[in-house]
């Protein structure tokens, strides 16, 4: 039974990944650590994972980077949302509501 | 691991990738380093939270060359697919080859023909009028359009094989990522 809640959990994570990332770009620009710290605390996604994410985005025409001077080291890499990003995000976010406010009723009824 | 082996090994698993790709992809983690220096964490620990460096190398390269395959369908990026597959060691190569180069064999076979039958039909319409053929020179004309317009269809069709053989084999590919598989996997 627990192999069965753990891959439940794992189609449900890689459900959201990308949403997440949408969803912490829409609040404020971001850089690469930054996200994949607060989702690994949060969701417990393996922190590597993040980068591919990103390419994969950015190729989508979702997010676009620029550059950020840093006082220490090299220039820091942001990531902010594009239009198609942003109208992504809004459509994915309606998604989701529906979809948990269906999971709920249900769970709800069945307790 | 440390800071340099984890980089190494990211490097070593890389080469063979565009160098611009390798020196993009090796920037991120390195920053990631630095970062996760700058908020207290070890190298260690940086390390273990990102993975195993030659496992997600060979991941990242294998996307390359699957994403190579569906942006464009062509004979050099079905041979970076193939290879971007076995690389993942995803499939035995012992069992793959001999799979491998019978369906090779066969497909070339059926394009020599298709070439040949063109070929044949072009030479059957242009020359067959001079050589006074049985059903006369009309005959001879459209025996070789159609000679050609076989062949040109048994060409599509193996085509559209190859190009359904090749997905299988990019989907078959995917179902093998373990580090990079919720990062990259299109969702539904």
């Amino acid at each position: 039974m627990e192999h069965v809640t753990e891959a439940i959990e794992i189609q449900l994570k890689k459900g959201v990944l990308a949403l997440c990332v949408l969803a912490l770009l829409s609040r404020a620009d971001s850089y690469a650590y930054e996200i994949a710290s607060r989702l690994a605390k949060d969701i417990d996604m393996g922190e590597g994972t993040i980068y591919p994410l990103m390419r994969r985005l950015q190729a989508d025409g979702l997010v676009e980077t620029y550059l950020v001077e840093s006082q220490s080291g090299p220039p820091r890499k942001y990531y902010r949302l594009t239009d198609a990003g942003r109208g992504s995000f809004t459509q994915q976010k309606t998604e989701w509501a529906a979809f948990t406010r269906a999971v709920d009723d249900i769970l709800g009824a069945g307790a | 691991m440390t800071r340099d082996d984890f980089m190494a090994r990211l490097r070593r698993g890389l080469a063979g990738a565009p160098a611009a790709t390798i020196a993009d992809i090796a920037a991120d983690y390195d920053t990631h380093f630095a970062d996760g220096a700058a908020a207290g964490r070890s190298e260690q620990e940086v390390a273990a939270a990102l993975g195993n460096p030659d496992r997600l190398a060979r991941e990242l390269r294998a996307e390359a060359g699957l994403k190579k395959w569906e942006e464009q369908k062509n004979p050099s990026a079905a041979a970076a697919a193939v290879f971007a597959v076995l690389g993942l060691g995803a499939i035995d190569i012992i069992i793959l080859l001999p799979i491998l180069m019978s369906v090779l064999g066969t497909l070339l076979a059926m394009f020599i023909t298709v070439i040949a039958g063109v070929i044949a039909g072009a030479v059957v319409m242009a020359a067959g009028p001079f050589f006074d053929p049985p059903g006369g020179p009309l005959t001879a004309i459209l025996a070789g359009l159609g000679l050609m317009a076989g062949s040109t269809s048994l060409g599509a069709i193996t085509t559209i094989v190859t190009i359904g053989l090749m997905n299988l084999m990019v989907w078959y590919g995917r179902l093998h990522y373990r580090l990079l598989k919720p990062a990259i996997d299109p969702q539904g």
